[in-house]
């Protein structure tokens, strides 16, 4: 069993989100583009949906998320839910294409990215969480997303080594 | 490839199945999750230390490109208010003193009653839709959740979560966040000849402020008949024949009372996010209550089962919205503490008699 835990991404999942959540609670904290949280442990796990697969971006997502609702106090869950929701979501990226250009993931991950942070009123309100819904979130959203999309540029790469996937081919067209 | 494969949904439901079965669990308390909690902010603590020593200068190079003209703007009006503040701090001083005389004499509670734990905040909040800040001191140093959590200002929030050495705080904002409070208003001395049993608020009259000032006046008067002398009534006859000295006396009594009118209403306090003011419901809109207005005090109510002591200050109605029907009034309250700048709080090991463990 240790074995395939040594074997598995995680062991390469959870330092990449253990720097990341450090990111996250310090300079992330200070920094709000347009008074706006950057959410870039969000952005790691639809990054790692638009490398891995709505599956693996999932799943992904779901370990992740758990981590963050330790290190911030959120119900244990609840952003397991929504990043694990990011990362599926980003995944399809996958789906609708054979070869996956760099922007056509920076915009599935911003997809996911958006999908997973407008979750997150959705999954406090079912949790009983009175007026969970604010009226920024028609700023939240873009601005999140957006800086999602930016960040995909490195993440994607880092998502794939997360991972363990093969650098996809690139090739230039011959003419 | 389909989007939706059995595999796939399977996949799907296991991970939300489980995320429902972990936020069950948590909400209704586990110790084991607590546990793995304070372990997890162990572990992460190191990368904290590290990443806000990396991040230090591109930090302060984003707060100065951003944050510059706004300091320069508050601190021109900070020094405004310490100059407006100067000549008030004396007699404010001497007030604070008044009252805690005061007070001692009547027993009735303070905040000085209570121990406090003084922290520094460590770290704010990561998500767009939480709004609380983490401490440097826990279980420790005798933080309990639900305690009150203040500053120099006002009341600032409650602490949500506890670790050994860290806690989390829930600010006033939070959507989540309720807490009984008062709204207090003084009216302007209104002159009157009789103390009222009962003011409009409500209130005792004993609760009620009361200046008095009593002037007599007393007059003599004294007869003194002589036997023999002339009357042109001819009652001399009557008059006893020896010497009758005759004294009465009248006092007349003029009270001045002066009453300062104080509005007392109870309500819920309830955060509404960042950008938006929390607000007092369940006020009721009569007039045999007083009226609420613009500028009026609010404060922690106490009580019980409040876990808040009585008597912090919360902020100053801002707006007054008035509602259909049975709802009654609904008070914008603008923050005496500013959350926007936090530094050092204070947690008041204050815990509800309802929830002291006896014996």
């Amino acid at each position: 069993m240790i074995g395939g835990i040594l074997n598995s991404s995680l062991t390469r999942i959870v330092p990449i989100a253990m720097i990341l959540l450090a990111l996250q609670k310090t300079l992330l904290e200070e920094m709000r583009p347009f008074g706006v949280i950057v959410q870039i442990v969000l952005a790691f796990a639809a990054s790692a949906g638009a490398a891995g697969g709505p599956e693996r971006g999932a799943l992904t997502g779901f370990t992740v998320g758990l981590m963050y609702d330790l290190a911030v106090g959120t119900p244990l869950g609840s952003s397991g839910i929504t990043m694990g929701l990011a990362g599926y979501v980003a995944g399809w990226v996958d789906l609708v294409r054979i070869e996956t250009t760099w922007w056509m993931a920076a915009a599935f991950v911003a997809l996911g990215a958006a999908v997973g942070e407008a979750g997150v009123p959705v999954v406090r309100r079912f949790i009983g969480e009175e007026d969970a819904f604010v009226p920024e979130m028609a700023k939240i959203v873009p601005v999140v997303a957006v800086s999602a999309a930016i960040a995909s540029i490195a993440l994607v790469p880092i998502g794939r080594w997360s991972l363990k996937l093969a650098r996809p081919e690139w090739k230039m067209p011959n003419d | 490839m389909a989007i939706y494969s059995a595999g796939r949904r399977r996949t799907m439901i296991i991970l939300l199945l489980s995320s429902i079965l972990l936020i069950t669990l948590d909400l209704r308390g586990n110790a084991v999750f607590n546990a793995a909690r304070s372990g997890f902010g162990y572990a992460l603590r190191p990368f904290e230390i590290a990443g806000d020593v990396i991040t230090r200068p591109a930090e302060r190079a984003w707060r100065g490109m951003t944050e510059y003209d706004d300091l320069l703007a508050k601190n021109e009006q900070l020094q405004r208010q310490v100059d407006a503040q100067r000549s008030a701090e004396i007699a404010a001083e001497n007030a604070l003193a008044e009252n805690r005389d005061l007070r001692a004499q009547l027993n009735l509670e303070s905040l000085a009653d209570y121990d406090k734990v003084t922290a520094s905040i460590i770290g704010l909040s990561p998500s767009n839709f939480d709004q609380q800040v983490e401490i440097d001191s826990g279980s420790l140093a005798g933080i309990r959740v639900g305690m009150p959590v203040v500053n120099d200002a006002g009341l600032v929030g409650k602490i949500t979560r506890v670790a050994p050495q860290t806690s989390i705080v829930m600010l006033v904002t939070h959507p989540s966040y309720h807490v009984p409070v008062k709204v207090v208003a003084e009216v302007l001395p209104t002159p009157s000849t009789t103390v009222p049993a009962s003011v409009p608020s409500g209130l005792a009259v004993e609760d009620v402020t009361t200046t008095s000032s009593t002037s007599s006046t007393t007059s003599s008067t004294t007869s003194t008949t002589v036997p023999g002398s002339g009357s042109a009534s001819g009652s001399a006859a009557n008059t006893p024949s020896n010497t009758t000295s005759t004294t009465s006396s009248s006092t007349s009594t003029t009270t001045t009372t002066v009453v300062i009118e104080v509005t007392r209403e109870t309500g819920a306090l309830n955060g509404f996010g960042a950008e938006r003011l929390p607000r007092v419901r369940f006020i009721a809109d009569s007039p045999l209550f007083g009226v609420v207005v613009e500028g009026d005090a609010v404060l922690t109510a106490g009580g019980s089962e409040s876990l808040a002591p009585p008597n912090i200050p919360i902020g100053r109605v801002a707006n007054v919205m008035r509602r259909l029907g049975i709802e009654g009034l609904e008070l914008e309250v603008e923050l005496s503490a500013d959350l926007d700048h936090l530094a050092f709080l204070t947690v008041i090991l204050y815990q509800p008699s309802t929830e002291l463990v006896t014996g």
